[in-house]
This record gives C-alpha cells, structure tokens and sequence, in this order.
C-alpha cells in the first residue's frame, strides 16, 4: 500500500472517529424521529395499549375540527375556545404573528441603527438593548406577570397616559394575547437587533461616501441605500420572526397556563401539542397535528435557506 | 466647521442620546424594577403608585427561596446540566467540525447537508417521538437523558466548521507536509487555534441550556429534578408563595448568570452572531 494511499485511510477513520457520534445522536433523533413521527400520525396510541392504525383519520379529524371552528367563529364566537381548542390555538397564534412580527422586525432595525451610531457610550446602550435577549422566556414571563397586574407597574403608566383607563391585561381575554405579544416583541426585537446590527456593519462604507459627496441627507442616504442593502436580511428576520411566533410556547404557559387562560385567549397550537400528547394522551393525534405545523414551518424555513442562502444564527 | 454646522450636529447628538436613553430605560426597566423590588416586602412591591426605596429592606425573599429545599436542588440541576452540555459540545462540535471542515471522506458534503437540515425541523415535530425514546431508553425524568440530548448540537458543529474553513485549507496541508497526521493536526494545530471560537460556542450552549424550557418541562418528571425555569414556573403556578416577592428574587438568581456573562462577554457574543450570520 503507498503512503497516499494509507493517509487517506488514516483521514477516513480519523473522520468517522471525530464524526460518529454526533451524527449518530443528530441522525437517530432528528430523522429517526421525524419518520417515527410521520408514522405515529397514521396510528391512535396512548402509550399503554397497542397502536391501532387509523390511515388518514387524525388529519381528517383535524381539518373537520378547523372547518367546525371557522363555522362557529361566526356562530358562536364565545364557545370556540372550548369546543374547538386547536381551531382557537391557530385562530390566536395568527393573530399573534401578523402583531408580533412587525413591530419586533421595525423596533429591532430602530434599535440597531441606533446602536449602530457612533457615538460615545453607544457601546452601553447595545449592551442595554440586548439585555432582554440573554434572559429565559420563562423568566422574563414571571416577571411580567407582576408587571402586567390590574394595579401593577405597566397600568401606572397606561393609565396616566389614558387617563385613567387601567385595562386587566393578564384576565381580560382581549388583553392577555396583546400582553404576550408585548413581552415577546421586548425580547426578540433586542435579539434581531444584533442581526441587524451585524448587517449594518457589514454595508460598503464607499457607497455612503459617494452619497455624502453627493449631498445626500441622512434621512435620504438611510432610504435609498440602507433600505434597499438590508432587504435581504430584512426579509430573512421577517421570516425567522414568523417561524419563532407561529412555535410560541413558554410565554403562553406561563402567562396564560397550559389551558390558555380567560376565553382561551392566550392558547397556542404548540400549547395545543403539548396538550393533546401529554395530558390527553393521544400521541397519533398530536403527532398529526405538529405535522401540520412541521409542513408549515418547513416550508418558510426552505425558502429562509435556499433563497436567501444565509445561514441560521446560532 | 460654521457654527450653523455645529448647532445643527450638537442638536442631533442631543436628540439621538434622547431617544437611545429612552430605549434603554424600556429594555433595562423589568430589570432594574425586579431588583428593586426582590428587596421590598410583598405588600410594598404590589402598592399602587409604584414604590422605589425598600422600606423596610429585607432579605426574607431571597432567604425564603433557600429555605425551600427544592430551590438549591433547582440550581444545582441547572448548574450541572448545563455544565454537561457545555463540556460534550465544546468536545463533539470542534471534533466533527473539525472533520467535516478539513478531513476528506467519501460523501462528505453530502453527510453534512444532511446534518444542516435538521436545523430545519422544527422541535414540536421531534418532541413525541424524542419522549418516547427517551422513556424506552430508560432516561426519562433524568438529568443525564436530557444532557445527552443536547450533547451533539447542529448549530455548533457548524460554528466551529465555518471557524476551521475559515484558516483556508494551506494551514493544514502545510501540518500534512510535515508529516503531521490528522489527529496531530487536530491536537496540536486546529485546537490552540480554535479557542475564540470555542468560547463563543460555550457561551451559546450555555445560554441555550441554562434558560432552556421545553425539553426540561417534558423529560423531567419529579419536582427535585427539575430545573430553574422549570422549577420556578411550577413554584408559581402551585402558588408556593402567597405573596410575589420570592418569584421575582428567584427569577432575577435564575437570569443572573446569563445577564452577567453577556455584560462581560458580549464583545464576543456579538461577534459570534456575526460570524454565524454570515453568508454560509
């Protein structure tokens, strides 16, 4: 055997020395998992007894269970919650993305142009800006449970503004998924920010000389140049926003509780996942369901990565 | 400079540190707000018009926490999790990325592909199956399952493989000419150089897992194994505490860490995330 040979022997047990496990581990439960998954969705199982093989009853069930909801949102809109939870936890996480995603996409590229300024002390204020980003969702949701109380912090301010109207943001179904949706955008427009800020300071710095020399204003020099440079990484945070808000599950479970709190306001399909595998037990079920929202976010996740050929941030 | 020019630069200056302080205040106010009141007593930090100074100061929340045997068992789990998930990362993303950035194998490209996929899938689609495995493995409520679940992450492999492509190729040929073989490359070439990278992709894996929720809330079972956020959520929602106070003491000793490794790490956070960012 030559010795080009035996070293490209050597790379080829090195490599698989170095790349065995993780891929392994990766392989077993993510695609293991997902077929595992796909299969579970034909079948009715709680674990205890036997599968029982259903076809395609689960998804039938599912789409009967949307079409029943659209019916009774014109009907009997207060019933929805209890009749048809999965229909209310698609209805509600809508409702949640087109709130959520464009102000935390707006706030997050305010907050980076911003940051982006080079003035002195802009360092602290980037630090303070991202703060929110590095905390668990849980715990930001505990504190602002308190926040959000009836004579609570936020309603001192709301109500000094409006004039007294003090709204029960957490126990009045019109206002628990708005308060959600406000804990949500404080915490992902600071984590986009940094995305934005990345693309900022990546911008060929000669195109805004020209402008300059041109005498091109800020404001004009911010409309016709950064705009149009960010596009792409705009639509690449619009995207990654939308696949985070249509997944929302710790805000809800702790601000609404795992049954989605007053009227239901605050359920989720991911709430509804949970649900329907580990309390209801229905495991083919549930499984049918986050094949549902796997199809979905699949899809914006393919075209996050093939269109716009970025990777994911870590 | 004409004075005009000035005036007009002093007035934006003076505008644009109004509206960053503004910000600043709302993203750092529930922080600054909690620490305040974690020193209050319940009665205080609930009055209506807000309430500022402590008085009286007290310790009794943060005292009550550890007088709870579950809440030491809580951080520590966390602790040790996360610690576990930071040490096998830090080993199998610089090995595999590593491989996949510099070693040749049949397939390779294809392998990796592959791997980079799965970032695609979304966990609600893993989270039953992943459930069942786990309980058929025997790891279910037990802090080493959930460890081993996240020992191995996609994301790391990939940081630290773009990290390594990055040196360029001749670094390691070079190595190869002198007669290095790939494991001695490894050892004594790639990791020396590999530590800006690995700090970053332990800082990740550790904010990851530190304030990770739902894997915790559907592999861990019983109450001494559950883990900070876990833990507290169930604290609240069982109402443990009458009053509010301890939650906010504990929620600010779980959210310690993280904050105080990003006040003083965040030089490299951010660089990470650009690098991360960067066309793949």
């Amino acid at each position: 055997m030559s010795f080009f040979e035996e070293s490209r022997r050597i790379e080829a047990l090195v490599f698989i020395l170095f790349t065995l496990y993780p891929l392994t581990l990766n392989f077993f439960f993510g695609y293991f998992s997902m077929m595992f998954a796909f299969t579970l969705s034909l079948f009715e199982w709680d674990i205890l007894t036997p599968m029982r093989f259903v076809g395609l009853r689960n998804f039938y069930e599912m789409f009967l269970e949307i079409a029943k909801g659209f019916h009774e949102l014109i009907t009997s809109p207060t019933l929805v919650y209890l009749r048809e939870p999965f229909f209310n936890g698609l209805k509600n996480i809508l409702i949640y993305t087109a709130m959520v995603v464009p102000v935390q996409t707006l706030l997050a590229l305010v907050l980076a142009v911003i940051g982006n300024q080079k003035i002195r002390g802009s360092h602290f204020f980037r630090v303070a800006y991202f703060l929110p980003a590095t905390t668990c969702p849980v715990i930001v949701s505990l504190i602002f449970i308190w926040l959000f109380m009836k004579d609570g912090f936020i309603n001192y301010f709301v109500s000094a503004l409006t004039a007294g109207f003090k709204p029960d943001w957490l126990n009045d179904p019109n206002f628990l998924l708005p308060a959600i949706a406000i804990v949500a955008i404080w915490g992902t427009s600071a984590h986009f920010s940094v995305t934005f800020l990345a693309g900022l300071q990546a911008l060929p710095r000669e195109v805004y000389e020209a402008a300059r020399i041109d005498g091109a204003n800020a404001f004009n020099r911010f409309v016709h140049i950064t705009m149009p440079l960010l596009k792409p990484l705009i639509t690449y945070v619009v995207v990654l926003g939308t696949i985070g808000a249509l997944q929302m599950f710790d805000l809800a479970w702790v601000m609404a509780g795992s049954g989605g709190g007053p009227g239901g306001a605050g359920y989720t399909i991911a709430l509804d996942i949970y649900n329907t595998a580990f309390i209801q037990l229905r495991y083919g079920y549930a499984a049918a369901k986050a094949v549902l929202l796997f199809a979905i976010i699949f899809t914006l996740n393919y075209y996050v990565q093939k269109k716009l050929e970025f990777a994911r941030v870590v | 400079m004409d004075k005009g020019r000035s005036v007009y630069t002093l007035l934006y200056v003076f505008f644009a540190y109004t509206i960053m302080s503004i910000l600043a205040l709302i993203y750092l106010m529930p922080f600054v707000r909690s620490i305040f009141a974690s020193f209050m007593t319940w009665a205080q930090a609930s009055a209506y018009p807000p309430q500022w100074i402590p008085n009286p100061f007290t310790l009794e929340n943060y005292l009550k926490l550890f007088r709870l045997s579950y809440f030491p068992r809580w951080v520590l789990n966390t602790v040790f999790v996360s610690a576990l998930i930071v040490a096998a990362n830090t080993v199998t993303a610089s090995m595999a990325g590593y491989a996949f950035a510099i070693l040749r194998f049949p397939r390779k490209e294809l392998l990796f592909s592959a791997l980079l996929t799965l970032l695609m899938v979304p966990p609600f689609i893993t989270l039953i199956p992943n459930f069942i495995l786990v309980t058929k493995l025997g790891l279910i409520d037990n802090l080493l399952g959930l460890a081993l679940l996240g020992s191995a992450s996609v994301s790391g492999i990939y940081l630290m493989r773009q990290y390594y492509l990055s040196f360029g190729k001749e670094l390691f040929e070079a190595a190869r000419i002198d007669g290095a073989d790939p494991l001695k490359s490894f050892f004594y070439v790639a990791l020396p150089l590999s530590k800006p990278a690995l700090g970053a992709l332990a800082i990740y894996q550790f904010l990851g897992s530190w304030n990770a929720f739902l894997g915790p809330l559907v592999f861990l079972r019983s109450v001494e194994n559950f883990t900070l956020p876990v833990g507290l959520n169930f604290a609240f929602s069982r109402n443990m505490w009458t009053e509010y106070t301890p939650i906010i003491a504990g929620s600010l000793i779980a959210s310690a860490p993280t904050i105080i490794l990003y006040v003083l790490l965040n030089k490299y956070m951010i660089k990470g995330t650009v690098v991360s960012a960067k066309k793949g």
